[in-house]
């Protein structure tokens, strides 16, 4: 099969056509922008057919996962008694990434066609975005959208006369991470703490209030329209086979120009930074590691970084995953071990504390980190860290401990002689001193 | 041979076969294979939170959680395998690192889960070189102590409060490392079943306030006995050293208690060893000597040869009394007194032991699993008989069991509808007028709580009874398989009197006759048996007054001569809860000091003044008890009795019920001596009065 390998999309080929916010984000730009188009023709579709096209597209899940949307939206019982939901994670908070805030600031609507969408093939007539509790204007812009959308008919009742009815709420977090992972999303949303569930049951199940639900990334949601509207075949000619489409890479660290971007899928790592993020500081040469999907993601080294596609299965090839496409980029000035001790810190703030391993793990390696990293410990104490990444990971309710240890594992393999340098370092002044002291 | 709801699998290698959707961890308790773990426990729901759990299943990427994993046809569980015991040992390594490990100073050391599972699971030496945490205590109240940097989060507090107790005050707050366990806001718990989480605490977090620093476990005896502070009988064990009470703990019953006892159960021990009547006393002007038992009897002998008639004695029982001890009452009232003027009965209640299906809880409480619509007449569960409505709450919860209320406003922790509160609601419900009786019609297996205290106690009694009986009757509350009747009875005496006749069974006087004539000037001999609902004042009036009991009580100051008894802690005796099951507590200590067990006491008496009573021990005592109610001689046994028809036709009064419980910490003489019970009660009054502030503000 040839894959065409293109490397920017072209105006007309992106989703998010105001992204960068040049334009209008009101509802008038969005029309403007081919907005809201051909959307009483696919209300008009029957779900079963829209599920059909969304497997055969090959959409996977942009929030981090990547799970095949359309197989998911299968498994969405008929509406019995029970009315069935549909929830947009707005909860971004994955150290690096952005992309969502940018969706919802700029091309809020975007999201909103989505939503009616999904509502639509998922049997849902209401649907709950939960934003980040930190994304006050952009849950204001979201709001303000879907107000618009509901004067102009594409929210409410029997929308467009295709007896389509879809309510939007808008709920906001109070700033915890883990009400991203979906199941504590959906206990905080019911106004409980959010901790993540046990599974199963699994949300299309039992979800919110007990009633099936599905739970989707505001990117993949907004992604929808066009894949019905353009077709399977457009969509399909982005990216290699099981990991089509257009993606948004939010880009950061040590380049010349961060950014948001939104580009092919499977397009190299290299020339996603060089083309559209400038490149590295001090050039490519200058590079040390990548983080490419989000704090949670191990690491790649320079060599890897040199060859890399960017999609699910290749970075899940080499060990680490696409994640959310937060691609973190890190030069020689950096001081990786204070940025994987301060990515560590994050974790042991934001675990939700039920599980003890999580519990009581992530504190113990970060505070394992933070003195490593400067030196203060024995060279063995690295292995300990290492076993107790181990010891947390795979045992817990959620991926969120195996997310807090894959960055320390990552760090310890690739960069362990930093530390043992570190180390070396501390017991040679502290013997210095100690003869000084003793002289 | 297949069965549809039985599973093959094998746990170790061990071949087991278990129900449907049972649990692993609960696969392999049965087949005798310990999983290590904290947070399950089979009464609560299942968070999965501690994962020390964990075991390998064959062809799963990682080890699961066994408590929350269902088993699986075929499934292939390894408790010991590698995978699992790494597991298990890596989660307890971390489970250690901020736990205090202050074992030497710790009540739950010797019965601690930690220590327990540390030693089997764990590894004897640690990794961890960082400073522990330390959290801030919790004020709970009265009964509990919190240590909280012993606490390991596995939530069963949490889980008990708002799940069994119906008190959703218990809270995890701040998240990750930071997430302390306690209350939302700083106070003490709203519950009469709190203690019960000092059981379910696996660590010493939450420790018995009142017990703490008193006793080591390993210095402790046991004894299993049943508990009388309520009508259930929950099934207790008693915990002494050197003949002193120093904790009560449940015993499982699944029929009766589940694994739950009321704090009134558990901490009102120590109004055993207060206020205690330690010596036989005499009346000396205005004040009372202690004298010897001989110069008691004597004094007791001469009285009752100075009673010019029989009617000129009368005898009144409280309600915390045993079947030896109102068998050996009545009989040495009816047949060495000679007088038929004996009632135990003292709230005033005429019911006779004739019809028992009209005074037990017919269904059984294990009954209340099955029923889907309950309607309580005249009672308040929660302050009656608690553990009995965490069991109606946990049927609310679990299988949409309706329960409507006719009576006095109560919260029940679970919601209930309430119909005006007046006894002519019955009428309307008998007739078909009132909404409630709908869904009694609906139900499949309906059921009629009635509350003793509220109820039968009323003029109108023998009316509400007879409507009862007929709306019973009327919608199949008792049929062919299910008997829906039951009466709720708080007093942990009162059915085995009943059972007894301890009450006139000829002509004799009942409590109202009894009062009456000592108003009058009637009675020359009055024999009080322990304290009763009756105010001392119009206890006053006879020539000579006798009081037995184990408390000194405000009876005191009306009696001539006062005879120290033994406790329900100090005597082997029977019990009649209120199913109608008879249960044996046993003498965990000796009554104290001069104090004998009641029967002794009247068989001794009743040898003094006339013949002695048919019995010279208690086996012959128990013989005799027997053959006057045959109910008593299947122990722990629950056999629901015939219906028949009872109460009389007539017209109910438009009253009120009563609240039946007035002060709930203190509805019997051993609470009223207890330091603790009388703290929980102030702390109940003081809510009750600033809950009715804010109403009269609201
Ligand atoms: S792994 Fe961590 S974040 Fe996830 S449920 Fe357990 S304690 Fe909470
Ligand atoms: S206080 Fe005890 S029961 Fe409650 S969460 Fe902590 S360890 Fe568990």
């Amino acid at each position: 099969m040839s894959v065409k390998q293109l490397h920017t999309l072209s105006v007309e080929d992106k989703i998010f056509k105001n992204l960068d916010g040049s334009d209008d984000w009101h509802i008038k730009g969005y029309e403007k922008r081919g907005g809201y188009k051909g959307l009483d023709k696919i209300l008009k579709t029957a779900p079963k057919d829209i599920i059909e096209q969304l497997k055969a597209s090959a959409l996977r899940g942009r929030g981090g996962a990547g799970f095949p949307t359309g197989m998911k939206w299968s498994f969405m019982p008929p509406v019995e008694e029970k009315p069935n939901y549909l929830v947009v994670n707005a909860d971004e908070s994955e150290p690096g990434t952005c992309k969502d805030r940018d969706i919802l600031l700029y091309d809020p609507h975007t999201l909103v066609e989505g939503i009616i969408i999904g509502c639509h093939s998922l049997g849902a007539k209401t649907c709950y975005v939960y934003v980040r509790g930190e994304y006050i204007d952009e849950a204001d812009h979201l709001q303000k959208a879907i107000d618009e959308a509901y004067e102009a008919g594409f929210l409410g009742k029997n929308i467009l006369k295709t007896k389509v009815d879809v309510d939007i709420h808008v709920h906001t977090g109070a700033g915890a991470y883990i009400c991203g992972e979906e199941t504590a999303l959906l206990e905080s949303l019911e106004g409980k703490k959010g901790q993540p569930r046990m599974k199963p049951p699994f949300p299309a199940g039992a979800g919110l209030y007990g009633c099936p639900t599905t739970i989707n990334n505001v990117e993949t949601v907004a992604q929808v329209p066009p894949i019905l509207k353009k077709g399977v075949k457009w969509w399909t000619q982005f990216g290699r086979p099981n990991n089509h489409g257009t993606k948004i890479f939010s880009i950061s660290g040590a380049v010349n120009k961060p950014c948001n971007v939104e580009a092919p899928m499977s397009i190299p790592l290299k020339t996603l930074i060089e083309e559209h993020a400038g490149g590295v500081i001090g050039g490519w040469d200058n590079l040390l590691a990548v983080i490419p999907g989000g704090s949670s993601t191990p690491m790649l080294s320079a060599i890897q970084a040199d060859t890399i596609l960017m999609d699910f299965d290749a970075l899940r090839e080499v060990g680490t995953g696409l994640g959310t496409a937060a691609v973190i980029v890190m030069n020689k000035e950096t001081d990786i071990l204070a940025v994987m001790t301060r990515i560590s810190r994050f974790y042991k703030h934001e675990s939700c504390g039920q599980c003890t391993p999580c519990r009581e793990g992530v504190g113990w390696v970060w505070r394992m980190m933070e003195r490593l990293s400067h030196g203060d410990g024995e060279i063995e104490e690295l292995d300990q860290l290492f076993k107790v990444t181990k010891k947390v990971e795979g045992h817990t309710i959620c991926a969120f401990a195996d997310g807090a240890m894959w960055p320390v594992q990552g760090v310890l393999k690739h960069f362990r002689p930093l530390f043992e340098a570190e180390i070396n370092k501390a017991k040679k002044k502290s013997k210095q001193n100690n003869t000084a002291k003793s002289a | 041979m297949s069965d549809d709801n039985q599973i093959t699998l094998t746990i170790n290698d061990q071949k087991v076969v278990v129900d449907k959707g049972t649990s692993i961890i609960e696969a392999a308790k049965q087949s005798g294979i310990e999983v290590p773990h904290f947070c399950y426990h089979k009464r609560l729901s299942t968070p999965a939170n501690c994962r020390m759990c964990l075991v390998e299943i064959k062809g799963a990427p990682k080890a699961m959680p066994s408590c929350y994993t269902m088993v699986g046809q075929d499934m292939e569980v390894y408790t010991n395998s590698e995978l699992a015991q790494n597991s298990q040992k890596g989660v307890m390594e971390l489970m250690l690192i901020n736990h205090p490990l202050d074992c030497p100073i710790c009540d739950q050391a010797g019965e601690c889960d930690l220590q327990d599972m540390a030693v089997s699971y764990g590894s004897d030496r640690t990794h961890f070189k960082e400073e522990k945490r330390a959290v801030p205590d919790k004020n709970l109240g009265p009964l509990i102590r919190t240590v909280m940097t012993r606490c390991i989060h596995c939530t069963r507090c949490i889980r008990f409060a708002t799940e069994v107790a119906g008190v959703p005050e218990m809270c995890a707050t701040g998240r990750g490392e930071n997430m302390q366990v306690g209350t939302y806001v700083e106070k003490a718990l709203e519950s009469e079943l709190s203690g019960n989480m000092i059981d379910l605490c696996p660590v010493g977090a939450l420790c018995s306030k009142p017990y703490a620093f008193t006793a080591r476990p390993w210095e402790l005896e046991h004894t299993d006995s049943v508990d009388v502070m309520d009508g259930i009988g929950s099934n207790i064990r008693i915990f002494h050293r050197g003949g002193k009470v120093m904790r009560i703990d449940p015993v499982e019953c699944e029929d009766i208690n589940e694994e739950w006892i009321s704090d009134t159960a558990r901490f009102s021990y120590d109004g055993l060893n207060r206020s205690r009547l330690t010596t036989p006393l005499r009346r000396k002007g205005k004040s009372l000597e202690a004298c010897g038992w001989p110069q008691a009897f004597d004094a007791i002998k001469k009285a009752a040869g100075k009673a010019s008639k029989p009617d000129a004695i009368a005898g009144l029982a409280g309600d915390m009394f045993s079947a030896e001890d109102l068998y050996s009452f009545n009989a040495f009232m009816k047949t060495t007194l000679k007088t038929d003027n004996v009632d135990a009965r003292t709230d005033g209640s005429t019911m006779t032991g004739k019809h028992r299906c009209k005074y037990v809880f017919n269904s059984g409480i294990k009954g209340i699993d099955k029923a889907d619509f309950i309607l309580i007449v005249g009672a308040n569960p929660r302050l009656e008989a608690p553990v009995l409505n965490a069991r109606i709450r946990k049927n609310v919860l679990s299988k949409r069991l309706q329960v409507a209320v006719v009576g006095a406003p109560c919260d029940l922790t679970y919601p209930t509808m309430h119909s005006e509160n007046t006894a002519i609601i019955l009428d309307q419900i008998a007739s078909g007028e009132h909404p409630f009786a709908k869904q009694l019609e609906d139900a499949k297996n309906p059921m009629i709580i009635v509350g003793a205290a509220a109820t039968l106690a009323r003029k109108d009694a023998p009316q509400i009874m007879y409507r009862l009986y007929t709306i019973a009757d009327q919608y199949r509350v008792v049929n062919k398989d299910w008997h829906g009747f039951n009466v709720l009875q708080q007093k942990p005496g009162r059915i085995a009197a009943l059972d007894l006749a301890v009450y006139p069974e000829e002509k004799g006087k009942d409590t109202a006759g009894i009062l009456k004539a000592l108003a009058d000037k009637k009675i020359e001999l009055l024999v009080l048996y322990g304290e009763s609902d009756i105010p001392p004042e119009s206890l006053k009036g006879a020539k000579t007054t006798i009081f037995i009991g184990s408390h000194l009580s405000p009876y005191a100051e009306v009696a001539d001569i006062i005879l120290p008894a033994a406790a329900y802690t100090e005597k082997t005796a029977l019990w009649m809860n209120t199913e109608g099951r008879a249960q044996e507590s046993k003498k965990a200590v000796a009554p104290p000091m001069q104090a004998k067990e009641d029967w002794k006491i009247f068989r001794a008496l009743s040898a003094e003044i006339a013949d002695p009573l048919p019995f010279d021990t208690q086996s012959q005592l128990r013989a005799l008890i027997v053959k006057r109610a045959p109910v008593f001689e299947n122990l722990n046994t629950f056999v629901p009795p015939k219906w028949e028809s009872f109460g009389l036709a007539g017209h109910i009064l438009d009253n009120a019920f009563e609240q039946p419980v007035r002060s709930f910490y203190k509805t019997n003489e051993i609470m009223r001596a207890s330091q603790v019970m009388t703290e929980c009660q102030d702390l109940a009054d003081a809510r009750a009065d600033v809950n009715a502030k804010q109403r009269k503000v609201g």
